[in-house]
């Protein structure tokens, strides 16, 4: 890492940036696609890129931090603020690390409910993705139809928990809210209506030449280097790796549904946005088998009011729509965590930036930033 | 290449799919722009919005027993309450309520935690203000409920 | 003073020819406050456009239906501060907007909006246009190079390379078109109202004439057009998502809004030159097939009907404009509106007017199909990368455009090279 800081202190004293045979361009903090306050330098060449830092932090707001002195119930509604376009699946983990802590299991119904709401919140998740993806490549209009079917996903969210962004939906030990009149036939009825809608971006986007020509061989990743960084979620499985923890550690009721994996050949952009696309659809797919077998029972589990767990550690993590997400608890059997650190998917997979862009064009940045499906929030937590 | 693809392509079929999607898109009856002030979001019954202090629509007494758990769930720490015996009544009353919304993120804890459905989320969401200084509310002020400000210039 | 201007209107000659330096002062000022307007019309119907595709409504709050919006935004940009970067060249700056909207209203000198609508009729006409409108490149590098600044000296750069290479596929298709004009009649010409006085003669459009050449070099400039004004998809020299706004980004208010109407005004120029050469001009749909004198007739009441359905449009509006105390501005306000609209339309019935006002109709049709793809393209595709860019034109367009090109010159040389041929045969 020490060889990359050079360009950093280009002495631009007495000569200009245009004596100079490298242009140093500071994308961001704010640009309007570094998705948030991301801050990338790029030392360039021409267009072409010879190499990017990341500057994080401008979104930092402790959130670790603030869990040493909240106790367990309390830090709920604090994690969705991390992946806040995906704050179902972050509430979900968190309860689901501490329910691990404390041995207990949530019951049938609430597994099932919880399953339904992620699997909403992935598709959600990932048409924020898709909107601000094709905007960064230029196509402008699939934001606002992605926008408008995720809408029809937030007002699921509303009449089930009574907010659409930071849900805090679910509770230690399950879940406290039961499913409202008429739930399941707004699930399906969406997933009805949302396939229909998918086919539609896909005419938009999938074969458009432009689309094709700018996200195919652009920010390829091999599967040894998604591995050697830590890489997780649809940019680890379009390049070919099978790896989703709802298979591979099957967690909360997933091992009762019926659903593919889907994986890339080539590890390019064009390649991530096929995963996601047909994660989508494999999403609605789960949504429908779920709402079909909702088992009828309690949904809570018996969880102390006064959640002390014991001393111990315990490390949960799930197939957030991102990647795997990670919480690890330290436990000294007061009301208080001793200690939480987040894996956070987009932190790690903004490492493989640097990797997948050089060489690459300004443009091709601006794509692979949006490919990577980094939130701010949940970089800088 | 095939035959086909290579017509396609030149036909610029890729391209005219996607023009024929925005196109049928045009009717305005397609657009799903709310105009706020005139048309209102439909807000279901369970959303957490402002604060309401509820209170026994037969006596109009308040229906909070100063049992301070809404403070203790509160993570923010926003809510203080405190509240006297009173020595006629062998019943605790509040003193003084105060629950600062500026700070408040709507996780609902405190309405979880409430034995006596005194406290409660509204469906209101019209919470704006010009200042800082009403967004602290007091009793009086949560038991009125909203009181939205209309925007004036 | 009736009589003076009634003299002038019967000449049938354009101001220029007629060597009438008063007539072309006024022609010009028409010409400029016709195209401001039409880059107003141009802002709103974009936005209004934009929005539907993308099913939001757009501007809807000032004014009824955002009518005023862009009167408001004009304002907005006049009266905002104006920056001009500590470290930026001052002179430099200063001039690269002008340099752009000089150039590009400069362009509509010889823009035929009829047989005598048309400031002058150069016999050069289609080499100024080219000339003068691939000037404004000038005013985008000035703009970048002078802002001392990555993103818009990035997006000078690439505007420049882009505007380079996608002129000469555009000059290669202007030529076919040209040479359809000499070829098999021997009267060639450079001239815009002489290449629509030729689509007359030969009683066809050029965008049908040697089919499929035609429609080849429509389609070769018709995409160039749009490289050439940096619009979507080869938008890059103002790729918000990449350059933030390209050449313009240290620009604001005034000079700013320069910009926007040079852009939109060499939108409306190379669109007028696609309809010149390709289009027929100001001249209306099917003249020899659906001729005579009751179909003239009938085609002659189509500018006014347009303004009476605009009309119709606003009064439905209005009717279904919410009855409620606020509105009651904005809905009187689209009733004059529509009333305006309706007069016009009526005063268009007037024979006098009409027969002169037919040929604009038409041309202004025509462009505004064009504004209408415009603004259809920039809804629907993504954006190309630099190199991309650069493929589609030199290895795409260019080879298309030559092809073209040589085959259009075969094909009109046709029966003499087949004389020849059986001469040398015989």
């Amino acid at each position: 890492m020490s060889e990359r800081t050079d360009y950093l202190d280009l002495d631009t004293k007495d000569e200009t940036f245009l004596d100079a045979t490298e242009l140093v361009l500071n994308m961001g903090p704010q640009h309007p696609s570094t998705h948030g306050v991301l801050r990338v330098i790029l030392k360039l060449d021409g267009e072409k890129v010879l190499g990017t830092e990341c500057v994080i932090g401008y979104l930092h707001r402790g959130v670790e931090k603030i869990a040493e002195n909240r106790t367990y119930a309390m830090f709920n509604p604090y994690v969705d603020r991390m992946d806040y376009v995906a704050a179902v699946s972050n509430g979900l983990g968190y309860c689901e690390a501490v329910e691990k802590l404390l041995s207990v299991e949530a019951p049938p119904r609430a597994q099932y409910i919880r399953v339904i709401l992620t699997e909403l919140c992935r598709i959600a998740s990932h048409q924020v993705w898709l909107g601000t993806h094709a905007l960064d490549i230029g196509a402008i209009t699939p934001l606002f139809y992605c926008f408008r079917d995720r809408e029809e996903v937030l007002k699921i969210f509303e009449k089930y928990c009574g907010a659409r962004l930071t849900t805090h939906a679910f509770r230690i030990g399950g879940c406290i809210y039961e499913a409202y009149e008429g739930f399941e036939q707004d699930c399906k009825k969406f997933c009805d209506a949302f396939l229909p809608k998918l086919d539609e971006y896909e005419e938009l986007l999938t074969t458009n030449r432009i689309w094709v020509e700018r996200t195919k061989g652009v920010g390829i990743l091999n599967p040894e280097d998604c591995i050697a960084l830590g890489v997780t979620g649809p940019v680890l499985r379009a390049s070919g790796v099978k790896w989703d923890l709802r298979k591979a550690q099957p967690y909360e009721s997933y091992k009762d549904f019926d659903f593919m994996i889907p994986t890339g050949l080539h590890g390019d952009t064009y390649d991530r946005y096929l995963v996601r696309i047909e994660e989508m659809r494999q999403a609605a797919r789960i949504i429908r088998q779920a709402v079909d077998g909702l088992p009828q029972g309690p949904i809570m589990a018996m969880v102390p009011k006064v959640i002390k767990p014991p001393v111990g550690e315990v490390y949960h993590s799930i197939e957030a729509p991102k990647g795997e997400l990670g919480y690890f608890i330290v436990s000294d059997a007061s009301t208080q965590p001793y200690r939480i650190r987040v894996r956070p998917p987009s932190f790690v997979n903004l490492q493989a930036l640097d990797k997948m862009v050089r060489g690459l064009l300004v443009a091709d940045v601006v794509a692979v930033i949006g490919t990577l499906d980094i939130v701010l929030g949940e970089v800088d937590r | 290449m095939k035959l086909a693809p290579l017509v396609r392509k030149i036909l610029l079929v890729d391209l005219i799919k996607g023009l024929k999607v925005t196109f049928h898109y045009q009717p305005p009856s397609e657009a799903i722009t709310e105009q706020y002030p005139l048309e209102r979001p439909v807000i279901f019954e369970r959303f957490r919005g402002q604060p309401r202090l509820n209170s026994n629509p037969d006596t109009g007494e308040s229906l909070c027993i100063v049992c301070n758990l809404c403070a203790l769930a509160c993570p923010e720490q926003l809510i203080v309450v405190k509240g006297e015996r009173n020595p006629a009544t062998k019943r605790k009353e509040v003193v003084s309520w105060t629950y600062d919304v500026s700070r408040c993120m709507f996780c609902g804890l405190c309405e979880e935690a409430c034995s006596t459905d005194a406290l409660e989320l509204t469906q209101d969401y019209e919470m704006a203000l010009y200042s800082r200084e009403g967004m602290v509310l007091d009793q009086a002020a949560l038991e009125r409920g909203p009181e939205p400000v209309k925007y004036a210039k | 003073m009736i009589e003076y201007i009634k003299g002038y209107l019967s000449t049938g000659t354009t101001p220029g020819e007629a060597g009438n330096l008063f007539w072309a002062t006024v022609y010009i000022l028409l010409v400029i406050v016709g195209v401001s307007v039409a880059v107003l019309c141009m802002n709103w119907l974009e936005r209004k456009i934009l929005a539907h595709m993308q099913i939001r409504l757009g501007p809807m709050r000032v004014g009824p239906h955002g009518l005023l919006q862009p009167f408001a935004d004009a304002l907005k940009l006049l009266i905002k501060e104006d920056i001009i970067p500590h470290d930026a060249d001052k002179l430099v700056f200063w001039s690269a907007p002008v340099v752009v909207t000089m150039t590009a209203f400069t362009t509509f000198l010889v823009v035929p909006f009829g047989r005598t609508h048309a400031v002058t009729d150069m016999n050069i006409g289609v080499l100024f246009m080219l000339g003068v409108s691939s000037l404004g490149v000038l005013g985008i590098i000035m703009a970048g190079w002078s802002s001392n600044s990555h993103y818009p000296l990035m997006g000078s750069l690439r505007s420049s390379a882009q505007m380079v290479s996608y002129e000469i596929a555009m000059g290669l298709a202007i030529v076919s078109a040209v040479l359809m004009t000499s070829l098999q009649t021997g009267t060639g010409t450079l001239s815009m109202i002489g290449i629509v006085e030729a689509q007359a003669s030969q009683h066809t459009w050029f965008i049908f004439k040697f089919f499929p050449l035609g429609f080849l070099a429509f389609a070769v400039f018709a995409i160039a057009m749009v490289a050439e004004t940096n619009r979507a998809p080869f938008d890059l020299p103002e790729a918000e998502s990449e350059l933030v706004a390209g050449f313009h980004t240290e620009y604001s208010g005034f000079r700013w809004s320069l910009f926007f109407l040079a852009e939109y005004s060499a939108m409306l120029a190379v669109s007028s030159i696609a309809v010149t050469l390709w289009l027929g001009g100001w001249m209306r749909p099917f003249p020899t097939w659906l001729g005579g004198s009751t179909w003239n007739m009938a085609f002659s009441f189509l500018p006014a009907l347009t303004f009476f359905v605009l009309a119709a449009m606003c009064f439905l509006g209005t009717i279904r404009m919410p009855k409620i105390p606020q509105f009651r501005i904005q809905t009187i306000g689209l009733g004059t509106f529509g009333a305006l609209l309706g007069f016009v339309g009526l005063v268009l019935l007037v024979p006098a007017v009409s027969v002169r006002v037919q040929d604009i109709y038409w041309f202004v049709v025509k462009v505004a199909f064009f504004m209408y793809l415009y603004i259809w393209y920039r809804g629907t595709f993504p954006r190309y990368r630099f190199d991309q860019l650069m493929k589609v034109g030199w290895k795409v367009l260019l080879p298309t455009g030559l092809g073209v090109l040589i085959a259009t010159a075969l094909w009109g040389l046709m029966p003499q090279l087949s004389a020849a041929i059986t001469g040398v045969l015989q």
